[in-house]
């Protein structure tokens, strides 16, 4: 098998996670919060695809696609609601929205 | 034939429901004719029975299916009439006495607010006795028997707005459903054992003796608190709270004769269980013995006559436990002929004094009621049992036919005389007061409309004619008829010398009864009296007492500590207890629901990564 063995993609997959995760939870800016999630996203389909060619299975490469195809209609709403949050002229902090508190 | 039992009993169910749905929009009368009419289309649906068994032959019942109603397994019940000898013949009474009831009370009832309601219980009460002796199962029978419990429970307590016959119509009820259970779980044994509920001619099923006389055993609980013997006989006295035809319907035609018929019906089983047939008929014995006694003191009409009853049903039970069927039934018939005449003699002094059962309040009434007064003369000479008249040929058959069970049977033909000179006593202890002399009161409705007079008329001359269809040993025709369903036992059959000698006894101590009741009553003299035996006599012999003491009261005693104990730690403060700290924990755990996306995030990414750490450590 050439080039580096699965557990350097499934270190720098999980540094992806990681690093997403952190951004989602640390960030207010919506925008910020939707690209961290797609970089979370794009980390678990890393890890997708390292599996996928360890074990010679090319399902996981088809997962990896429709978690992309996931990931582009996410986008789409979520990138709708915040034009839509800053048509209303609302501040663009995720902390605001917190009307469904117990 | 059959078409004559599905009319038979199809027509009250229909008045019944007529009467019902029409409401307020048709008149009392009107209900009053409906009801009257459907009860007399049941009789000629019972006439249409008999006289197309008789074109058959008896010996050639028909069962008649209309659709299978259960079916559970191999055990499978039919909704099934059965036109056969014993059923026509009860058929013809309860359709019969029961129509000239329900003419009776057209004029009885006229003066009430809620005819219509009454009508329309009296035509369910027929349907239901109808479907008791009909129905082609022992299912179909305790149905018919449930729904006339239910159906006396309503007329007893007809005048709702009075607490006793609130009272005793529950009583009624509660002493009836407690014979229902027990009946309920010999069918269960039956089921069981045999995986059949038909009637059987020959209960030939090996069965072990203890299951037989368990069924045997349940059967006789719910005959003896349908026909009010000791000990479940405390309702009927107290029945006698419901309008006056409605006690004559009850206690004579229908619901208490209900138990003979049981006994007839299922006497297969019974001789299969000859100690608890025997007991029935030292049952009805002690029954006869008691309720002639307590009929001495009681002051109100009625319930001499609810107590007669109870002592007539005693002979019948005693004829029936000892498988002399045939007499049972044929003094049940006689017995539904003079006792619903008596009834009906009483109501129309009842009615003609507007409400009054007092007997001491009746004196001098006689004079007034002329006819009444023939009419409950003649009643009383039929259940004293003199000849002509109607009691004479049923009872004296019943007592001979005791002679025949050894020791035992001893005993009880004594106490069966000891009865009927009871009976003259009481019967014509009522007599002499309610018609002996006096100062007439004054009277408010004389003896009332055709409607009442008319089934009177026509039960006096049944009181007198009515019994000699048969005249043991000589002339037979009902024995004869019922023997293909009820075969009287070889050893209930009397000798002429033991029929003659028993008849002979009782008609001397009924004329001696009669004797005593005339010293005693007719004239003015004081009556001798015996302060313990009279409190004893006036309490009932305190079998109410007795059952409120050992029933009633811990019952109730142990309802009101559960109430106060259990229930109200237990069952009350613990839902509201609960309920409270559920609403505490939730105040708490409202907390963890921020409304702010990362918390969100950061419990499912938690969430996640425990469930990871502990797959793998599982693993």
């Amino acid at each position: 098998m050439l080039g580096p063995s699965t557990a350097w993609y499934l270190g720098v997959s999980a540094f992806l996670f990681g690093t997403g995760a952190l951004g989602v939870l640390i960030r207010r800016n919506p925008l910020i919060v939707l690209l961290s999630l797609e970089i979370m996203l794009n980390g678990a389909n890393l890890a997708l695809i390292a599996f996928s060619r360890h074990a010679s299975n090319g399902a996981g490469q088809i997962f990896a696609l429709a978690v992309m195809a996931v990931a582009a209609s996410e986008v789409c709403v979520g990138l709708g609601l915040v034009v839509a949050i800053h048509r209303r002229r609302l501040a663009l902090d995720v902390d605001r929205f917190s009307e469904l508190r117990g | 034939m059959t078409a004559g039992a599905w009319l038979c009993l199809a027509a009250p169910l229909a008045g019944a429901l007529a009467i019902t749905l029409a409401g307020t929009r048709i008149s009392r009368t009107v209900a009053a004719w409906i009801s009257t009419v459907s009860v007399f289309v049941a009789f000629a649906g019972a006439v249409w029975s008999f006289f197309g068994l008789r074109a058959h032959g008896s010996e050639h019942p028909a069962l008649t299916t209309a659709w299978t109603w259960l079916q559970s397994g191999d055990f499978k019940v039919g909704l099934q009439l059965l036109v056969d000898p014993l059923s026509t013949m009860m058929m013809l009474i309860v359709s019969g006495v029961g129509g000239l009831i329900v003419l009776y009370s057209i004029g009885y009832m006229h003066h009430d607010p809620e005819e219509r309601r009454y009508f329309a219980y009296m035509s369910l009460f027929v349907f239901s006795m109808l479907l008791l002796v009909e129905g082609g199962n022992l299912l179909l029978l305790l149905v018919g028997w449930g729904l006339v419990g239910l159906s006396s429970y309503l007329l007893i307590g007809f005048w709702h707005e009075r607490p006793t016959a609130v009272a005793a119509a529950k009583k009624a009820f509660v002493m009836n459903a407690f014979g229902d259970a027990t009946m309920a779980l010999a069918f269960f044994v039956l089921i069981a054992h045999t995986h059949s509920l038909a009637f059987a001619t020959d209960f030939n099923v090996h069965l072990s003796s203890t299951a037989t006389n368990l069924i045997a055993l349940g059967l006789l609980g719910g005959a003896a608190a349908k026909s009010a013997q000791i000990p479940l006989h405390t309702w009927l006295p107290d029945a006698m709270e419901g309008p006056t035809p409605v006690s004559a319907l009850i206690h004579a035609a229908t619901m208490v004769t209900a138990g003979v018929y049981l006994i007839a019906r299922t006497h297969p089983i019974f001789e299969q269980a000859r100690t608890v047939e025997l007991v029935a008929a030292g049952m009805g014995a002690l029954t006869l013995l008691v309720a002639g006694l307590v009929a001495l003191v009681q002051t109100d009409i009625k319930r001499v006559i609810a107590y007669s009853t109870m002592s007539q049903i005693g002979y019948m039970f005693l004829g029936a436990g000892l498988g002399a069927y045939a007499n049972g039934m044929f003094h049940l018939m006689t017995h539904a002929f003079f006792k619903a005449l008596l009834f009906m003699a009483a109501g129309v002094v009842i009615h003609a004094l507007d409400g009054e059962q007092d007997m001491r309040n009746m004196r001098g009434i006689g004079a007034q009621l002329r006819w009444t007064k023939l009419a409950f003369l003649v009643g009383s000479l039929a259940l004293v049992g003199l000849p002509p008249f109607a009691g004479f040929f049923s009872k004296d058959s019943i007592i001979a036919a005791a002679l025949h069970a050894h020791w035992y049977g001893v005993i009880l033909w004594v106490v069966a005389l000891v009865g009927t000179f009871l009976t003259g006593l009481y019967t014509f202890r009522m007599y002499f007061i309610v018609f002996g002399p006096g100062e007439a009161r004054t009277r408010h409705y004389g003896e009332g409309p055709w409607t009442m007079l008319l089934p009177v008329g026509v039960l006096s001359l049944l009181a007198i004619v009515g019994g000699w269809i048969q005249f043991a040993p000589i002339w037979t025709p009902l024995t004869h008829w019922l023997e293909p369903v009820a075969r009287t036992l070889p050893v209930a059959e009397p000798t002429s010398f033991q029929e003659g000698l028993s008849s002979a006894l009782a008609v001397v101590l009924g004329l001696a009864g009669i004797g005593v009741a005339w010293a005693l009553y007719a004239g003015r003299r004081p009556v001798p009296r015996w302060a313990g035996l009279q409190r004893t006599l006036e309490h009932k012999f305190y079998f109410d007492e007795a059952y409120d003491a050992l029933f009633t009261r811990p019952a109730a005693a142990l309802a009101s500590m559960l109430r106060d104990g259990p229930e109200r730690d237990w069952f009350i403060t613990t839902p509201t207890e609960l309920g409270d700290d559920t609403i505490t924990v939730a105040r708490g755990v409202r907390r963890i629901q921020t409304g702010l996306l990362r918390t969100y995030v950061l419990f499912l990414g938690g969430g996640m990564a425990v469930l990871a750490v502990v797959l793998l450590v599982t693993k």
